[in-house]
């Protein structure tokens, strides 16, 4: 533990001024705080706008979608709380109609009502079983408290599938299923974390559902334009934004703390890292180092999310939903996301695990063909697309990742404990700290207040 | 893709499942719909199921009774009793105790 003794909670001083490092939902939502309690905020974002992980595509004259983190549901109630009061609407999700199979060697597919594949359900329903055991078994408020911890902690999901799904219809399930979910290979994660991850978001049914779960709405007009709200808000309230400024260092001594960028310095009585634990590894601090935030196994949430825009959803007049599930690349699964106004039509594609890798080597070129040749294959009716967007997260090097960071084996027993600890004038937010909602936007707003309920005053 | 089917028989002619059997199937529907109650003539659908936890209602049936529904099957009468009829339509009413 650090001996540096920091200011706010009950035993320090409250703090007069802040620096919160990352213009994302956790750092937007600590400053706006912060900010509304008369605390002197400069936010520091390395990228030329505010947004994170969040990001919008205009696809027609002012309809937007999404590029980034997307989907919500009734349980998300710290998103929902900032979304009335920033005055933005969602629109529900739609998917009606039948969904699309490729699940075998060849390019053939089949169409089945709803969101089931064609896959042995028994099969299915076993793997199901014994991620509900898992999930159920984590310790929610500390997973590295988990029963069972070490062994959950020190294997990989891509060990434990190939241990507990004897039926080929379960292994080839699997990896698509935990792509979709949290966008890793199975070979990148710890069981625990596959299971901390489910559970934290509320259990396989509720994160898997649309209607009903985390995926039934969207943010109208586009999820970035929250973070867009809340930086009005944090400069109607005082505060500072400077995009464009990437964080190198902090230093922190008795009287306060410096941030310093490529650019100038900034000095606080405090300060809120709030970018991904990647990212907030490579900060340099001193004096005296942090407890790591990320270890030799830590990966990138691997995404690489695909909008492809056809003057209509076409797909629709032919009882099709636009879901569709496939075991091969790049498009292992696609959703409708036309916006709520009806057009153009938008196929949204996520290419994630192992494959998101392969697809991110290709050029911008043998990217578009093979996404469009995929979608052309599984929807026939499709006409050439008029728009085409790659928002390649993995490597975005101020994301290093989407949906959320992986933590690989030994990550959460390493790490888990010392995720919200202050390291003296350093505090920490972000979805990767939030043991609700983990890697889910609703995860990063409840990081934000936590983090600026340490700076506060009680 | 080859599914496991039950032996030919209708369930509007095979004789109605026993009490025991619609006991056990009832369990699982309450267990994985996290319900404490389940009537027999509950609509697993309409009681918040879906797709999904339908495969664990499958799942927890063949290990409990060693008969192996499809998707299809559990959707054309997803109740308690239509599940236990179908499994009693397999001709393997001995109930191995229950899922869990």
């Amino acid at each position: 533990m650090s001996a540096l003794v920091g200011p706010g909670g009950p035993l320090g001083a409250p703090v007069q001024s802040a620096v919160v490092v990352g213009a994302g939902l956790a750092g937007l939502t600590a400053a706006t705080e912060l900010a509304r309690h008369g605390v002197a905020v400069t936010v520091l974002e390395a990228q030329p706008a505010v947004g994170g992980r969040t990001r919008g595509v205009e696809v027609a004259p002012g309809r937007w979608i999404d590029a980034g983190a997307a989907y919500l549901g009734d349980r998300h109630t710290e998103l929902h709380a900032l979304l009335a009061e920033s005055d933005l609407k969602t629109a529900p999700t739609t998917m009606l109609g039948a969904s699309r199979f490729a699940l075998g060697d060849g390019p053939e597919h089949a169409t089945r009502d709803g969101r089931f594949p064609p896959l042995n359900a028994v099969a299915l329903g076993d793997l199901f079983e014994l991620l509900d055991e898992l999930t159920a078994a984590v310790r929610p408020d500390a997973p590295w408290l988990t029963p069972n911890a070490e062994l959950l902690d020190g294997m990989t999901a891509a060990d434990w599938a190939e241990q507990q799904l004897p039926h080929p219809d379960a292994r080839l399930f699997f990896p698509l299923f935990l792509g979709e979910m949290m966008a890793a290979d199975p070979a990148d994660v710890s069981v625990l974390h596959m299971a901390t991850y489910l559970r934290s978001g509320g259990g396989l049914r509720y994160l898997n559902a649309f209607e009903g779960g985390a995926q039934q709405d969207r943010v109208a007009g586009g999820a970035h334009r929250l973070c867009e709200r809340l930086a009005e808000r944090l400069r109607a309230d005082g505060g500072g934004l400077r995009c464009g400024e990437p964080v190198r260092a902090v230093e922190q001594d008795g009287a306060g703390v410096t941030v310093h960028t490529e650019l100038a310095s900034y000095r606080a009585d405090a300060v809120v890292v709030a970018v991904p634990p990647l990212l907030a590894d490579a900060i340099d601090f001193g004096p005296g180092r942090p407890a790591p935030r990320a270890g030799v196994r830590t990966g990138r949430g691997c995404a690489v999310k695909l909008n492809l825009v056809y003057p209509e959803p076409v797909w629709r007049a032919h009882g099709l939903s636009g879901w569709s599930v496939n075991a091969a690349g790049p498009l292992l699964s696609t959703v409708d996301d036309t916006p709520p106004e009806g057009s153009p039509g938008v196929l949204t594609g996520f290419v994630t695990g192992a494959e998101a890798h392969r697809f991110a080597a290709l050029d911008a070129g043998q990217q578009r063909a093979a996404a469009v040749a995929q979608a052309a294959r599984l929807f026939p009716m499709l006409p050439e697309p008029i728009g085409f967007h790659v928002t390649d997260w993995v490597n975005e090097p101020f994301s290093k990742g989407c949906y959320a960071a992986l933590f690989g084996p030994g990550d959460w027993l390493s790490l888990g404990p010392a995720l919200t600890a202050p390291h003296g004038r350093v505090h920490w937010a972000g979805t990767e700290t939030s043991t609700e909602f983990f890697g889910l936007m609703e995860g990063a707003i409840r990081s934000g207040r936590r983090v600026a309920a340490e700076l506060l005053p009680r | 893709m080859s599914l496991d089917m039950p032996a030919a028989a209708s369930p509007a002619t095979a004789p109605p499942a026993d009490g025991s059997l619609l006991d056990s199937v009832a369990a699982i529907f309450c267990r994985v719909l996290e319900a404490a109650e389940v009537p027999a003539d509950g609509n697993f659908f309409l009681l918040g199921g879906d797709s999904l936890i339908a495969t664990r209602v499958l799942s927890a049936v063949a290990r409990a009774h060693a008969v192996e529904l499809s998707f299809e099957e559990f959707v054309a009468d997803p109740t308690p009793a239509g599940v236990a009829d179908r499994v009693a339509a397999a001709g393997l009413t001995g109930v191995q105790g229950a899922a869990r």
